[in-house]
């Protein structure tokens, strides 16, 4: 501590205050420029922060939705593609009734339906159905997922099997709870 | 004029900053390896001014980014070039940044003093590949869109806040007009701000530290002006001239069909991601993404210390020729791998199909306010070959495939149906040998039937002669929209031979008396028989309870009315393609 400044603090008075007026000038001044610098940021900052403070809690319930007639589906347990058109989806200030927002491999067993989502759950590429092999193929990144919608080959760089969503049937329709989940993750979490 | 320069000079000593930009020293003389840094930054004032340019007729939305980038392409004078030079530009700035970066390397010119000016350069690499990679989502076609998909769910990967930032790129969950509003700011503010930026430091801590020599020196020393600029100017124009000679060869930017994210698309990145595309088929995401990207760039930060010494920088040369080798090797794979894949192939087909089409309807019936996504979910085109392929194709074909060009791996079980009741067709129908082929009958029950051991092939040749006229006969019934009808005449003469000399009557009705026990003939292959026969087959009218596993799509309500008459219209609109 042997700055001299803190000396001449003892020593003279007046001096040390000039000295500490100066200092607050300075500090202020950076201060005010950093403030004003960085204020149109600040200002923008809530904004471009939106998609993650905007609750999105509001999904919980997920409408059920129509898909198909259960004749469509083969009875053999192949899979078939269909589009699922939900009834509204809002797209910031759009909103689209009746608008297909996705697609579903469904597949039956006697009665009970098991649907996968078309995206692949690495990285949301589409993924094919082969009928000759009798597995899900994703034409992006190889990965291969068996009829059961589990990762078949070691290699895939796949992290789940493929997404299954909620169906029932009724009214000879099947219906279903259409929903995307986070990708490339080993667990099965909603997207909200 | 000179009186003029004095007092401009005098209010901004212009004359001084000319002087210091022109008059840089270039010691041992201007040389071509010196162009490739003008070459980039000429490409990048291309890019400020076509972009800009585009950005006058471009809408950044979900119903209108597609559409006012059709309008680009397809409407406004001298759009599409406008839009393939921004776009080749694009391609060529990768190539002249690798380029230039590689002349930096082997020449040495990243040692020191010139660190700070090297990572300078290697932040402009990222900034340029970050304006690709948001510039490609933006016309919101399929590639954008899937292709966006891909590379925001990288961004996840990021530890901790991976996940959140995704959404504030996306602009929310689910893509829509907030990602496009987001990566528009993106490619034509934050990144383009950084880039100038930038580039600014670049320049000025060049001409600070000026040239690095690469001995030894050729010539004497002289000045960037005129010497260097007149290279210069020859570099740029050749590059220039690439780019005009691709935009006219391939017409302008490719635009693919609108965006859809019900409607699956082979996603592929631009082919300078196309390494990292095909890295992460052999890694995992988080190793592609993440912990590769970093270490590479850890490793790159410090090469300047590295090269200090002689085998220092032999190793920074050696492991950028790797990098890039290893780059070439991986795109190489990926575009090798997509070209023996057929279904790839089929895709990639199909998708140039829906690009075509739905430009073909937006000029002749314009885009509605919901967007030009609409017209092919909407075109009765495009639903047919959809229907097809996903309720007939399994057992019929459709010119070999499966109506939307995919080939189809489960074996053939009933008739080919491109060109269907067409005389070529019914001819081949009429033909033993066609008939109990699996292009017809070959893969059905009817190939043991009455029709085909009892009648076609017991037929003498005389009879056999006959054939093609009652094909010809049946044909006409179809009414085809591409086929011209036979005169009365010549159809009362062939109905000679179907009721006399060949006897069909015996079997087949043709004339709605409601007899015969094979399938009723009136009306044969025209709109409504098509529509009757797949609205149920098992009807008595046609196969009753002879009906080999054809389903009674109207009857099982398999499909509804509408789709049973827009895939038979669909199925009638076209002749076959062999």
């Amino acid at each position: 501590m042997s700055d001299p400044k803190i000396k001449e603090c003892v020593s003279d008075k007046s001096s040390c205050q000039a000295d500490k007026a100066r200092r607050l000038v300075i500090a202020s001044t950076i201060g005010v420029s950093t403030a004003c610098a960085l204020f149109p940021f600040a200002a923008g900052l809530t904004s471009i922060l939106d998609p993650v403070l905007r609750s999105s809690g509001t999904k919980k319930n997920i409408p059920w939705t129509k898909v198909t007639p259960i004749v469509n589906l083969p009875h053999d347990g192949k899979p078939a593609k269909f589009e699922i058109i939900l009834a509204e989806v809002k797209d910031a200030w759009t909103t689209y009734k009746n608008i297909p927002a996705g697609a579903v491999y469904l597949s039956r067993n006697g009665n009970e339906v098991t649907a996968f989502n078309l995206k692949c759950p690495h990285l949301g590429c589409a993924v094919d159905y082969r009928s000759k092999t009798n597995d899900y193929f994703c034409p992006c990144h190889n990965s291969t997922f068996g009829l059961d919608g589990s990762v078949t080959d070691a290699s895939s760089p796949s992290p789940r099997g493929l997404d299954t969503m909620l169906t029932k049937v009724e009214d000879d329709f099947v219906w279903i709870r259409f929903q995307q989940y986070r990708p490339n993750i080993a667990d099965k979490i909603p997207l909200s | 004029m000179s009186k003029f320069l004095d007092w401009l000079d005098d209010r901004s000593g212009i004359r001084g900053l000319v002087k210091e930009a022109l008059y840089e020293k270039v010691p041992g003389g201007a040389r071509w390896r010196y162009v490739w840094g003008s070459c980039l930054t000429f490409a990048f004032f291309t890019q400020v001014v076509t972009g800009t340019l585009l950005w006058m007729s471009y809408s950044p939305s979900a119903q209108t980014a597609w559409e006012s980038v059709y309008f680009i392409q397809y409407e406004i004078w001298g759009g599409w070039f406008l839009r393939g030079v921004h776009h080749y530009m694009a391609q060529a700035m990768i190539v002249l940044l690798v380029l230039h970066l590689m002349q930096v390397m082997i020449d040495g010119a990243y040692r020191a003093p010139r660190e700070l000016n090297f990572w300078f350069g290697i932040a402009l690499m990222g900034v340029t590949l970050a304006l690709s990679l948001t510039g490609y989502l933006l016309p919101w076609d399929q590639k954008g869109f899937w292709a966006t998909a891909v590379a925001t769910n990288l961004i996840a990967e990021v530890p901790l806040i991976g996940p959140m930032l995704q959404k504030i790129v996306v602009g929310g969950v689910e893509y829509g007009h907030h990602t496009i509003t987001r990566f528009f700011a993106l490619h034509a503010g934050i990144l383009p701000a950084a880039l100038i930026g930038l580039v600014v430091g670049h320049i000025y801590l060049f001409r600070k530290h000026g040239i690095h020599v690469k001995e030894p020196r050729p010539k004497k020393d002289s000045y960037f002006w005129p010497d260097q600029i007149l290279k210069d100017g020859v570099a740029c124009l050749a590059v220039l001239l690439a780019v005009v000679i691709l935009t006219l060869y391939f017409r302008g930017a490719p635009l693919g069909p609108p965006a859809d994210p019900s409607n699956e698309f082979p996603a592929r990145p631009e082919w300078y991601f196309m390494f990292l595309f095909e890295l992460l088929k052999h890694v995992p995401a988080f190793w592609g993404a993440v912990i590769i990207p970093i270490a590479l760039g850890l490793l790159i930060f410090i090469q300047p210390f590295i090269g200090s010494s002689k085998k220092g920088h032999q190793f920074n040369i050696g492991f950028w020729w790797c990098l890039l080798a290893g780059s070439a090797g991986l795109t190489f794979l990926a575009f090798s791998e997509d070209r023996e894949n057929l279904d790839h192939g089929a895709a990639v087909r199909e998708a140039q199909w829906q690009a075509e089409r739905v430009v073909e309807i937006a000029q002749e019936d314009g885009i509605p306010p919901a967007g030009a996504v609409t017209l092919l979910r909407q075109d009765k085109e495009n639903r047919g070959r959809r229907i097809f392929a996903a309720q007939c194709s399994s057992c019929h074909r459709y010119n070999g495939h499966n109506g939307r060009g995919y080939l189809v791996e489960d074996d053939q079980s009933a008739p080919e149906l491109a060109g269907f009741a067409s005389v070529d067709w019914t001819t081949k129908l009429l033909n033993y040998e066609h008939y109990i082929s699996s292009e017809y009958f070959g893969g059905t029950a009817f190939k043991e039937g009455t029709m085909a051991k009892k009648v076609l092939k017991k037929f003498d040749s005389e009879e056999t002669k006959l054939l093609p006229q009652v094909a010809l006969l049946l044909s006409d019934l179809a009414e085809l929209p591409y086929q011209k009808a036979l005169s009365e005449e010549k159809k009362e003469s062939l109905m000679d031979i179907f009721y006399d000399d060949l006897a069909c009557i015996d079997c087949h009705d043709i004339d709605s008396e409601g007899e015969g026990s094979a399938p009723d003939l009136t009306g044969y292959g025209s709109r409504k028989w098509m529509i009757d026969f797949i609205n149920n087959p098992e009807h008595e009218r046609f196969y009753g309870k002879k009906n080999d596993r054809m389903p009674a799509y109207g009857r099982d309500k398999k499909l509804s009315t509408e789709e049973i008459e827009i895939v038979v219209d669909w199925i009638r609109s076209t002749p076959a393609e062999l």
